[in-house]
């Protein structure tokens, strides 16, 4: 039971549970802070990965930046309380159904695609790879990004300004 | 003359059509009336003299063996599937000359007799003529049989067009459409013998058909369905029973048009479909025998009917349907060139009839006996060439029906009919009674127009109506009854002095038929046959000895019957009302109930379908989500996820 | 840990985010679930990029990241305008596009 093999599991254990909980939670607010852990817990993940840059980039922009957004759009939008899954069972079965082939049919590919790679060892320090990287070959996808979220912001301020 | 008869031929044919078609195209030229009236006569006559050349290149050293002029039409595999042309040979050109004669006599008589018809009619009224001449002409040279029914049935258009050439009158217009219709129902008959006859045969072409036949190449089996359909078709043209009830309510239309078309040349077309293929009809010997037996009948009938009309035109029309009964025997009996021989010498007293009763009514100003009397002495021209008219038609000697008459009798006993020989001599017997009749009524006797009371019953159904344009501007009185201007009396005289030239040529020098001549009695019998039918004619209704009107008692069924049609005009009607419109409606319900209903209910179910359908678009995102996982699902299903 | 583990663990994860996605009444729940779905995919992306050792996936990673956080603002603004104009963040009521 190497370290590795210990916190493999318990990031996983937190995130599937966490998951579940944001699906099934019935309290929305709940539901956002399960997401929030459910996003850490990713986020450990990734250091299982040895991302850590990625890792960081996730509890910043996801854990922290969106979490918040997600709390103050339901600040606005109000009905935290009382606000059910829809228990129509078309919706529950059906959405079941649909999710439950999926994930079959997914660990089934999984399982028979015959994709056993070892890890390769780690060369380099990797974050400096990655800004490498951005930098250079994945320059203009970056410059790209960078007016893509430009637009966003645009947007998004255009969108809920206030009614006149 | 040495032009070749086939470009003569051509050009009699053609020039016609080409008159008619700068009528039709220029309606300036139609509108000016007597100029398009002069424009198609000039045509018509020069291709009378055309045909008469060409008459002459034909027989010039005796008859020679038929010339065929054929250009190649519709296209096919094996050759032209059919081809365009004339054929020249000697019935053919016998018949051209008797067709654009009398075509050029009626046209110039026309000028005179429709002269108060306005111009734009009289143009449509010649450019009509024309078309006619052409079609029937087309029908005479066809050299095959697929042009032949082309012509055939521009024949009837043109037909029904100049009997209801005053369409505005009601009468004409459905006497128009019943000849077209009744005549149609023979076409049927014809298109379905000559499309059997094609497929039995490869051929349409007359030369080559005759030549197969002569060969025993003729398939036997069905032939006698084609000639019996090619039958119908001839008995629609030419007024047999049932299909002759067209004949007199085609009289509403002008005189001159009864003269060329009821007399000459339309009723003939039948009887000369009949002569041009008597050598495919001499294979089915039981067809004949129907030809024959219904010709007799057909004669009987119509001049029994004859004998109760009062109209002048209807007696003329019904006695058309008899002699045409008279050709069809004697083909029938075998003897196709008796039976034409007896169509040229008809078709010059006939038209003669129509003409002189045309000058009568349009001097008198009404169709009917009973107006007229004692006219021998206001219009002696008329009254002459009439009697001639009469006499020929009665079967005298040195007139021109007499040889004729004895040819087609004799046929019908040597063929073996003896039936309706006899038949055919009583017609003869009635055929003179009710001719000398009009006679009697119209020309001699008392002069009392008006006033004379009809010895018949003036409720004959449907008298003919072309007085009501004569009535106009001519008086009803006596001082007004003269002879015709010199167009209408110069083509009488001229079909007078030619029914004369051909009663005294064939007296003197009668046709060689030796097998006729072995029946000693049948001459005196045809003879005394008309010989009594004037006599009783003339003790009933000139000296009055015998009363008409005991006589009509005697007869009093008949009679009655008689002057209703034998109600075959009412069974016509019965058979239409109730039956063809019944099927109709029938039919009618079945096409929109049963046709368009499976139509209407599966265009009812697929817009029931579509309807259902839209529910699936419920707007809302989750379920196009859902769906969308779905069709990953579905998608990964049949990859197999088996990478 | 095995590939298999983590594409597990990836699978899971997005199954569980379809599931909220289709299921989830409030429209912000439904973003929820989307989260989810894109979280797990990025930890597909890392997984692989690690074990084949190129850095590409990484890469996409990070602008994945960068491309939801913008797409959550976004989806947010939306949520918030419609509960302006509609008074109401129930996806079951936005049904205006009904066939």
């Amino acid at each position: 039971m190497t370290l590795e093999v210990i916190a493999f599991w318990t990031f996983a254990v937190l995130l599937v549970g966490a998951g579940l909980a944001v699906v099934i939670g019935r309290n929305l607010f709940h539901s956002v802070l399960w997401l929030a852990l459910a996003l850490v817990s990713t986020a450990g993940i990734f250091l299982t990965l040895d991302a850590e840059f990625i890792a960081a980039v996730q509890v910043l922009l996801y854990a922290g930046g969106v979490v918040t957004v997600v709390v103050f759009a339901i600040v606005v939008t109000e009905r935290l309380v009382g606000e059910r899954i829809s228990q129509t069972s078309r919706h529950l079965a059906a959405g079941g159904i649909v999710a439950a082939g999926v994930l079959i049919l997914l660990l089934r590919g999984i399982t028979h695609a015959g994709i056993a790679l070892p890890r390769p060892p780690l060369e380099g320090d990797l974050t400096r790879q990655l800004g490498t990287s951005l930098l250079t070959r994945y320059v203009l996808p970056f410059e790209l990004l960078a007016v893509l979220l430009l637009v966003g912001l645009l947007a998004a301020s255009y969108f809920a300004r206030p009614e006149e | 003359m040495t032009m070749d008869p086939v470009t003569l031929v051509l050009v009699a044919l053609l020039l016609p059509a080409a008159s008619a078609l700068v009528i039709g195209v220029m309606p300036p030229l139609r509108r000016a009336g007597r100029t398009a009236a002069w424009f198609s006569i000039a045509c018509i006559a020069a291709s009378l003299t055309s045909a008469i050349l060409a008459w002459r290149a034909f027989h010039g050293d005796g008859a020679g063996e038929p010339i065929r002029a054929a250009w190649s039409w519709l296209p096919s595999a094996h050759g032209p599937f059919a081809t365009v042309g004339v054929l020249v040979d000697s019935t053919s050109t016998t018949m051209l000359l008797l067709v654009t004669l009398v075509a050029t006599l009626v046209q110039i008589y026309s000028t005179c007799y429709l002269s108060d018809e306005p111009s734009p009619a009289l143009g449509r009224y010649y450019g009509l003529q024309s078309l006619f001449a052409f079609s029937m002409m087309g029908v005479v040279i066809a050299p095959n049989l697929l042009q032949l029914f082309i012509c055939w049935e521009l024949v009837g258009v043109c037909s029904c067009l100049l009997i209801g050439f005053w369409y505005r009158k009601p009468e004409a217009a459905r006497a128009a459409l019943k000849a077209f219709w009744t005549t149609k129902l023979g076409d049927v008959g014809l298109l379905i013998g000559i499309v059997l006859l094609q497929r039995a045969t490869g051929t349409f072409d007359l030369v080559e058909l005759r030549h197969l036949a002569e060969v025993q190449q003729i398939p036997l089996a069905g032939l006698s369905i084609i000639t019996f359909c090619l039958y119908m078709g001839a008995a629609g043209k030419s007024a047999q029973f049932p299909l002759h009830v067209w004949l007199p309510d085609a009289m509403e239309g002008p005189t001159p048009v009864s003269a060329l078309i009821h007399a000459a040349t339309m009723v003939t077309a039948g009887v000369y479909l009949l002569v041009r293929t008597d050598w495919l009809f001499a294979l089915t010997p039981n067809v004949l025998a129907i030809v024959c037996w219904n010709g007799a009948f057909t004669a009987l009938l119509a001049a029994t009917l004859a004998c109760v009309q009062t109209d002048i035109k209807r007696v003329l029309a019904y006695s058309t349907v008899s002699q045409l009964g008279y050709m069809m025997a004697a083909i029938g009996a075998g003897f196709a060139s008796c039976g034409f021989f007896h169509l040229l010498t008809h078709g010059v007293f006939k038209a003669l009839l129509f003409l002189g009763a045309g000058a009568v009514i349009h001097a008198v100003g009404s169709n009917d006996v009973a107006d007229m009397g004692g006219l021998a002495k206001k219009m002696p021209q008329t009254a002459i060439v009439f009697l001639i008219g009469t006499l020929s038609l009665a079967g005298i000697p040195l007139f021109a029906g007499y040889a004729s008459k004895e040819a087609v009798l004799g046929s019908v006993w040597v063929g073996g009919f003896h039936i309706p020989f006899f038949l055919l001599l009583f017609s003869a017997f009635l055929t003179a009674f009710y001719m000398f009749r009009v006679v009697f009524l119209a020309f001699f006797g008392a002069s009392d127009i008006g006033h004379r009371t009809s010895d018949i019953d003036r409720a004959a159904p449907g008298d003919s109506h072309d007085t009501a344009h004569h009535a106009h501007g001519h008086a009803h009185d006596p001082s007004h009854l003269h002879d015709a201007p010199l167009p209408m009396t110069g083509p009488l005289w001229v079909l007078g002095l030619i029914a004369l030239g051909i009663g005294l040529y064939f007296t003197v020098r009668p046709p060689d038929h030796p097998e006729f001549e072995a029946v000693r009695w049948l001459s005196p019998a045809a003879i005394g046959m008309g010989l009594g039918g004037i006599l009783l004619a003339y003790l009933t209704y000139q000296r009055e000895a015998i009363s008409a009107d005991a006589l009509a008692s005697a007869f009093a069924p008949i009679r009655t019957a008689a002057l209703h049609k034998f109600w075959l005009d009412d069974i016509y009607v019965g058979l239409y009302r109730h039956v063809l419109l019944a099927f109709s409606r029938a039919i009618g319900w079945i096409d929109r109930y049963l046709v368009d209903g499976v139509l209407n209910v599966i265009s009812a179910w697929t817009l029931d379908g579509g309807d259902r359908l839209r529910r699936m678009q419920t707007g809302k995102v989750q379920d196009y989500v859902w769906a969308v996982g779905l069709g990953l699902l579905a998608l990964m299903a049949w990859i197999g996820v088996t990478w | 840990m095995p590939l298999q583990a983590y594409l597990t663990l990836a699978a899971v994860v997005f199954c569980l985010g379809l599931f909220g996605t289709v299921t989830r009444r409030n429209t912000v729940g439904i973003l929820l679930g989307i989260e989810l779905m894109l979280n797990a995919v990025n930890i597909n992306f890392v997984a692989f990029s690690r074990f084949h050792g190129n850095d590409a996936g990484m890469i996409f990673t990070l602008f994945a990241i960068c491309i939801t956080v913008a797409e959550v603002a976004l989806g947010l603004a939306i949520v918030i305008l419609l509960f302006r104009t509609r008074k109401t963040a129930t996806a079951d009521h936005v049904d205006w596009l009904k066939g």
